[in-house]
């Protein structure tokens, strides 16, 4: 992170989202919304003092998702990059009524900026990676059985990631929400949300056995006497030292029982799994202090929105498609935009770092040449049938059609009039406004009317 | 009349097992134009597209016919066979005869008749064919990246160790993503931070 921050060739707009981009192919010009912080932060040396003494302290941590508090003006995480707060504007006391502004009298660096506004800025670029990622498929919505959320031992493997961080918000000791006591007996259940078509995803989300199996030792490793179940599908391990990793967990004491859970419900203050063991064919039921859910990965909020944006399309399932699901890995549909990461379909850590550098190399062999050539099989316009109608400027699914003013020889000298043009960076060649165009002034490029007729002519002549 | 070469690939048994190319072959002879016709095992093979670039040359060839896979598979391929047996690389065209019809047909008299239909429409168009340059774009050194988790961070170190600029849009107040919520990260147990 700290290596991002300090590249001299990376400029960083966190905090920012893409509003606009328009353009194509090396030639992209991107519009970023920088959301207001109230912090200047050319000013704010980071030093913290801000956020010990904002009086709203009671806030659910995002970064903890709810399992600790932040204040109003804060920082995800004390090694946050860039180390620089933000004042959350729904939340904070002078934004919300006027009152208070105890940060800004307090700030060593007078960086506190309560009239800050979203500023634009606007950006030219010849490439874009999408790397948007992932979030987690919300159980809660659907999964009654598990009890849509109302018990609160009852956790995401993201959550149980922050029990078990050393900078998360019990210093890295495994502790229960409800109670804060420590549990002895964890029971993980897999595939919640994924590999299940009646309530959530088709598709197998490819990192939760890994992590489960994860989850599972550091059970057994941190809590003396602990107890660690795993309720599985199947057990999934495809990948170099996985294997091994999930025979660890097993040869730890990791307890794999094969069979979904049907039902949780609280027995005193413990919850109770009911399961079928399917290799035994038998019910089974076990006593848990703490259960969590390997919940599916699924596109990032908003995916769907940002590639409408750059232009691209998104899979059934909304992760964004790539242009061949072997060969072209990291190409999108789209000129000059390629994929990283779990925005293209769920992946780990290894897979996503390989899949970056390799969208790294596609934009590095697009900056080698001096200049691009484009594919000739364009759209062409017979200037002297336009008629000017417009009719295939809307049609243009690329932009790549604009009207400009010609000039020509009429009865009584010259004339100006309208005719449409195709910017050939822009044009895919798609056809679209060929068929569009009513006077027969477009034609592609090595799809030419005489060219389809003749195909035709083979055939029925 | 220009003269047209037609090359009908096996794609091992992909194509050949359905569809009976040495016939198809022969009756591209009889099309318009068509002065060399011939089946090969793999046609995007090296001998398989030395066998194109050759005839070119030895039956002066003046358009070229593949009829093989998916143009999104090998179209490139032989455009640039054909571009280095000295043709321009538009006077070709790719008859599809593996997805859209051996992949998808059983019936080999039908499938035969069909690639052959098929063939004959790419010999009449590939006849109207017009030499084609590519235009030429500048481009901007200089790429977006737009999520600042692992994928995005490691995408911009990479790009930017390159020696390009970069910039990284992170919606987030600070970058690292989901990674820096995790503890030790499998299978090496190693922290994510």
């Amino acid at each position: 992170m700290v290596a991002v921050a300090q590249h001299p060739n990376i400029k960083m707009y966190t905090y920012s989202e893409v509003e606009a981009v328009n353009g194509y192919i090396g030639n992209f010009t991107v519009t970023i919304r920088q959301k207001a912080k109230y912090v200047d932060w050319d000013k704010c040396n980071g030093c913290g003092t801000c956020e010990t003494k904002c009086p709203t302290k009671k806030l659910k941590s995002e970064f903890d998702l709810g399992l600790g508090n932040r204040t109003a003006i804060y920082k995800a995480f004390p090694q946050a990059v860039p180390n620089k707060p933000v004042i959350d504007a729904e939340n904070c006391r002078k934004l919300k009524n006027g009152k208070c502004g105890v940060c800004e009298k307090i700030c060593p660096t007078q960086a506190i900026n309560f009239d800050d506004k979203d500023e634009l800025i606007t950006e030219n670029v010849g490439a874009i990676v999408m790397a948007t990622g992932f979030d987690l498929f919300d159980w809660t919505q659907t999964y009654g059985e598990y009890g849509y959320g109302k018990f609160p031992d009852v956790i995401t493997g993201l959550q149980f990631e922050r029990l078990v961080n050393a900078s998360g918000p019990t210093g890295g000791k495994i502790k229960r929400p409800s109670d804060g006591k420590t549990p002895q007996s964890v029971a993980f259940i897999k595939c919640v949300g994924s590999r299940d078509d009646t309530k959530g995803k088709t598709y197998c989300s490819r990192a939760c056995c890994m992590y489960t199996a994860k989850h599972s030792l550091q059970v057994l490793e941190k809590i003396p006497g602990g107890e660690a179940y795993v309720f599985y599908m199947d057990v999934r391990t495809a990948g170099k030292n996985y294997e091994e990793f999930y025979q660890r967990s097993l040869n730890a004491g990791a307890k794999y029982i094969r069979g979904r859970v049907s039902k949780i419900y609280p027995r005193g203050d413990r919850l109770v799994l009911k399961s079928e063991d399917t290799l035994l064919g038998m019910p089974i039921e076990v006593e848990a202090d703490l259960v969590v859910l390997a919940t599916a990965m699924e596109p990032a909020r908003g995916a769907e929105e940002i590639a409408k944006l750059v232009g691209f399309s998104t899979d059934k399932d909304g992760f964004f498609q790539e242009a061949h699901p072997k060969l072209q890995p990291v190409e999108t549909f789209t000129g000059g935009v390629y994929l990283a990461g779990a925005c293209q379909g769920p992946k780990d850590i290894p897979d996503t770092v390989a899949q970056a550098s390799g969208a790294a190399v596609k934009v590095a062999m697009l900056f080698s040449k001096p200049e691009l050539s484009t594919q000739p099989m364009v759209s062409e316009v017979d200037v002297s049938k336009c008629s000017g109608c417009e009719f295939c400027v809307p049609i243009c699914p690329y932009q790549a059609i604009s009207m400009k003013q010609v000039e020509e020889r009429g009865p009584k000298g010259p004339i100006t009039r309208q005719a449409a043009a195709v910017n050939e960076g822009l044009c895919q060649g798609c056809g679209a406004c060929i068929s569009a165009c009513r006077s027969g002034a477009l034609n592609l490029k090595g799809f030419t009317d005489e060219q389809i007729l003749a195909e035709v002519d083979a055939l029925c002549l | 009349m220009k003269r047209v070469g037609v090359f009908v690939c096996d794609c091992g048994t992909n194509i050949a097992s359905v569809v009976d190319t040495e016939r198809v072959a022969r009756e591209a002879l009889e099309m318009p134009g068509v002065v060399y016709a011939t089946n090969y095992k793999y046609m995007c093979s090296d001998p398989g597209q030395d066998l194109i670039k050759k005839a070119i040359q030895e039956q002066n060839l003046e358009r070229v016919v593949v009829a093989s896979c998916s143009p999104r598979m090998h179209e490139n391929t032989f455009r640039k066979a054909v571009g280095d047996g000295g043709l321009n690389p538009y006077l070709f065209e790719m008859v599809n005869i593996r997805e859209q019809n051996s992949w998808v047909h059983n019936d080999k008299e039908e499938a035969t008749r069909k690639a052959s239909d098929l063939v004959r429409m790419a010999v009449f168009k590939v006849l109207k064919n017009e030499p084609l340059q590519p235009g030429t774009i500048p481009v901007t050194k200089r790429a977006l990246v737009i999520g600042g988790g692992i994928a995005g961070m490691q995408s911009a170190l990479d790009i930017a160790d390159t020696g390009y600029e970069v910039i990284l849009v992170e919606r987030e107040a600070t970058i690292g993503g989901k990674m820096v919520q995790l503890d030790k990260t499998f299978p090496t147990l190693d922290c994510s931070a």
